[in-house]
């Protein structure tokens, strides 16, 4: 089916841009992302578009992982995660939502440059045809991109079976990213009646910008449920596994495993690097803190020198003149 | 003025009549509620950004068959090479397989700027934007793009930053208020084209931070709404026209000359009838940007001859010994009226009289220069000039309270000396009692309902679900409160008209009762101010007398 490659082209993206490294990442994930879309046989220029537009909006997930001991690190062996992501995890849980946002993020921005046919005013999708436009306007572009994420990534989820407790996971969890752009959108008016006046009063709803939507789905992932499957009169749902916690909403992740923990290297499972060689926080108690990170090993500090631009002077639109400086900086990494 | 419709109406008339100024107006709330849709759209383009390498003048399309070379993110290695002069942001405004209709009626713009955050190029203070701004139409997706406007236009860019400046969260975007563009009085073809470029030197558009997309909202007016809309007014136009002509008439046939009154009244039929004028149907085939000016005079006459009208309405059953009917007894009254009303048309003629020849103009873009006018400049636009109208307003309702507690007296005192007067007297003080009533109640429940419907509409969303029906809240204010007023101006016109049972029965009695009116304010002298026992001394006395 062409959505599951469209669907393993976004999530192999998040990690590509994770772990190689920035001058050639987009040649990485151009071609693999070719490599795909050539397997499938008649080939959608939507799906093409998606996949290069989520290239870009990925971006905004390298930050949440970068100081984590999973940071992602599973491209080399592509297109496969591992048991991170074939598991119910909580990495899984964020993966298949912030796929979910960023198809309905890609899609509304491709609606709003005009580069997509129909949007709106599709109305197979969402309602009113062309003619309706001229009559009281065509829906919203995030409403289509919204809909187009729901019939797109979560048909391969649906195509289970209702009954797989791993495609409720999923179900839930691509709409929970759905969610978190939908419920920060922000509202904008202008008054534009007599004079000025707000007799008349327009307002319209904006996006908020992907790295928001990904700074969301990271919180939710930190408060992310456990549960389970459990049959309720004929249909079976998610409750949470310890019921002393309070019931999780539309808007959270969900998870049916903990995650394992990524401290070894693991040659059986792809992705499981461990973390020996990562660089640590000496002074912080977090996740990114030397003992936390390095699992109780140790670290090794090394003092390098650093060369990094400074004094940095910006041209609009597009280049920056810096000047070098050097400087001694400690680093410290996980035995 | 005596004998008008309303005294001479029976009770059970009267009910039915009202009963069918309600039927209609209900019907226009539910023509607005379920016919029409949402009063206006506002689409989200996001601008292309088009390279134009050799500077040249040619249109650059963002999407289409003859799309421009595009740089998809200024992050990009190609952006590294670019100028900030090659670069040019296109919107092509109705997104693909539609198209603009006339039947849209105007379309403003409006420009939200991402622009990210970096320690190294901050967005400064008090920055001011300048934009190229070039519009082009064709209306069909074969021909070439002919050009409309172009302008070189500055706007004060005003963004805040969330959170903390610093290197973490560096790319996280400012909040930027949206500015407002662009306004076009008429849309006269299908498809337009605007180009807009950020020239770049050594003062022009610096400190303005790092652009990384440029949002353009197109709003317009619904051709639904707007065909509803006309539809409203060709009923009305006729209805109120040909009611204003009646009144006329029935003036003319008095033998006297007709009060001051009577003449105001016909001037709230004039420019009743000079709103509902269906202009738009014309507009359809001419390019006439001028409509929404047009517009707001239409709405500014009726306002301030429906303001004149109260007062003098007020000041004519004042019942006291003054004999006004004329309009220099009112004068600082309907000089008030007057001042606000030619301020706002001064403000309109210098925003939307300015957009004919330049749609792309804003008084708005100069304010942030001086200090006093930085100080306006932070408060919402429209009420810098809304202010000095308002004070007008204030006061005019200030004198207005002031008259109808003076009138309301005069009735508690005209009601306690009811039952001693003679039979033609009293019946000619009930009259005008009853039906300065009957206004005051009709007008305060209209204005009431305006207000109550007006909190609505701010506070509510566009559109309520009932079942299966869509109920169009904004709409349904709009057609509502326009029925509303018609059905006022045509229930005022019909029920003062004089009224000629009376008059071919009882002229004499006209005469007679007329004649009375000057001896009777002279006896009475209850002028507003003078309370108490003036008041009873002077009834006893008339008892005394008679």
């Amino acid at each position: 089916m062409t959505e599951e490659y469209v669907l393993r082209c976004v999530l192999m993206l998040c990690c590509a841009l994770l772990s190689a490294n920035a001058s050639n990442w987009l040649k990485n994930v151009l071609a693999a992302c070719s490599s795909f879309v050539a397997d499938a046989a008649p080939v959608c220029p939507l799906q093409v578009q998606i996949c290069k537009r989520s290239v870009e909006v990925m971006d905004a997930v390298r930050r949440g992982f970068r100081n984590r001991r999973w940071n992602c690190s599973t491209l080399e062996s592509m297109p496969v995660f591992g048991k991170v992501v074939t598991q119910g995890t909580r990495e899984a849980a964020f993966v298949y939502a912030i796929s979910a946002a960023s198809v309905a993020f890609a899609v509304t921005r491709a609606c709003s440059s005009g580069e997509l046919e129909k949007c709106g005013c599709d109305h197979n999708v969402h309602g009113v045809s062309p003619e309706g436009f001229q009559w009281s306007g065509c829906s919203d572009n995030i409403a289509y991109g919204v809909a187009f994420s729901q019939s797109f990534v979560d048909v391969r989820e649906r195509s289970k079976g209702q009954s797989s407790s791993r495609a409720l996971m999923n179900l839930h969890n691509n709409e929970a990213g759905r969610k978190a752009i939908l419920s920060h959108m922000r509202v904008e008016c202008k008054c534009h009646g007599v004079s000025g006046s707000c007799e008349v009063k327009t307002c319209w709803k904006a996006m908020p910008p992907f790295r928001k939507v990904g700074n969301i789905i990271k919180e939710k992932f930190d408060g992310a449920t456990e549960v389970e499957q459990r049959k309720v009169g004929t249909t079976k749902v998610l409750v949470p596994r310890n019921s002393q916690f309070k019931p999780h909403t539309d808007e959270d992740l969900v998870y049916l495993e903990p995650s394992p923990d990524f401290c070894d290297y693991d040659p059986r499972t792809p992705g499981m690097l461990g973390t020996v060689g990562r660089q640590c926080n000496r002074t912080s108690k977090a996740i990114d803190g030397c003992e936390l990170m390095c699992c109780g090993r140790g670290f090794q500090t090394q003092e390098v020198e650093v060369v990094d631009r400074c004094s940095c002077k910006f041209h609009w639109c597009c280049y920056v003149k810096c000047k070098q400086c050097r400087k001694m900086v400690e680093i410290h990494t996980c035995r | 003025m005596a004998g008008a419709i309303i005294e001479k109406m029976s009770t059970k008339k009267l009910v039915l009549f009202v009963f069918f100024i309600l039927l209609f107006q209900i019907f226009s709330i539910l023509v607005g509620a379920l016919i029409s849709p949402s009063p206006t759209t506002a689409i989200r383009y996001l601008a292309t950004k088009c390279i134009n390498f050799h500077r040249t003048r040619a249109w650059l399309m963002p999407w289409g068959s003859n799309r421009c070379q595009q740089v998809h993110s200024f992050d990009d290695p190609l952006a590294k090479t670019l100028d900030a002069n090659d670069i040019v942001f296109a919107v092509h405004v109705p997104l693909p397989n539609t198209e603009m209709s006339p039947w849209f009626q105007y379309m403003l713009a409006v420009l939200q700027f991402d622009i990210a955050f970096k320690m190294t190029n901050q967005i400064e203070d008090d920055v001011v934007i300048t934009i190229d701004a070039r519009l082009a139409y064709r209306d069909d997706m074969t021909s070439e793009w002919t050009t409309k406007f172009h302008s070189v236009e500055q706007r004060p860019l005003r963004c805040t930053f969330a959170v903390s400046k610093t290197y973490e969260n560096e790319g996280r975007f400012y909040h930027c208020d949206p500015i407002p563009f662009m306004e076009l009085g008429s849309v006269a073809h299908k498809y337009f084209l605007m180009n807009l470029r950020l020239p770049v030197n050594d003062t022009m558009n610096v400190g303005i931070g790092e652009i990384k997309d440029i949002h353009v909202v197109g709003i317009h007016q619904n051709g639904g709404f707007t065909k509803v809309w006309i539809s409203m007014k060709t009923v009305f136009s006729p209805w109120i026209s040909v009611a204003t002509v009646w009144y006329w008439y029935r003036i003319r046939l008095l033998a006297r000359p007709p009060v001051l009154l009577e003449k105001v009244i016909f001037a709230l039929g004039l420019s009743m009838a000079f709103l509902d004028m269906p202009v738009e149907w014309l507009s359809m085939g001419f390019e006439w940007t001028w409509m929404l000016l047009f517009e707001d005079a239409q709405q500014g006459a009726l306002y301030s001859i429906l303001f004149c009208f109260w007062i003098i309405f007020c000041g004519e059953h004042l019942m006291d010994q003054r004999q006004r009917n004329r309009l220099s007894a009112y004068w600082w009254q309907v000089g008030l009226v007057v001042f606000g009303s030619s301020v706002l048309l001064i403000f309109d003629l210098s925003e939307r009289g300015v957009h004919l020849s330049n749609p792309f103009y804003s008084v708005w873009a100069s304010e942030s220069r001086s200090k006093v006018a930085l100080f306006f400049s932070y408060l919402k636009p429209h009420i810098t000039f809304i202010i000095v109208a308002g004070i007008s307003v204030c006061l005019y309702f200030f004198s207005l309270c002031r008259m109808v507690y003076c009138v309301f007296r005069t009735i508690g005192g005209k009601m306690q000396q009811l039952p001693t007067m003679p039979e033609a007297r009293r019946l000619h003080y009930k009259g005008i009692i009853f039906r300065f009533k009957f206004l005051m109640l009709a007008t305060l429940t209209c204005a009431a309902l305006t207000i109550i419907f007006f909190i609505l509409n701010q506070v509510s969303e566009g559109h309520w679900h009932w079942g299966d029906y869509t109920l169009q809240v904004h709409s349904a204010f709009l057609t509502g409160i326009y029925g509303m007023w018609n059905l006022y101006v045509f229930t005022i016109i019909f029920l003062y008209a004089p009224s000629h049972k009376h008059n071919r029965k009882k002229s004499g009695d006209t005469q007679h009762t007329d004649m009375t009116d000057k001896p009777e304010s002279q006896e009475t002298q209850l002028t507003c101010g003078e309370q108490g026992p003036t008041e009873v001394y002077r009834i006893t006395g008339k008892v005394a007398e008679e």
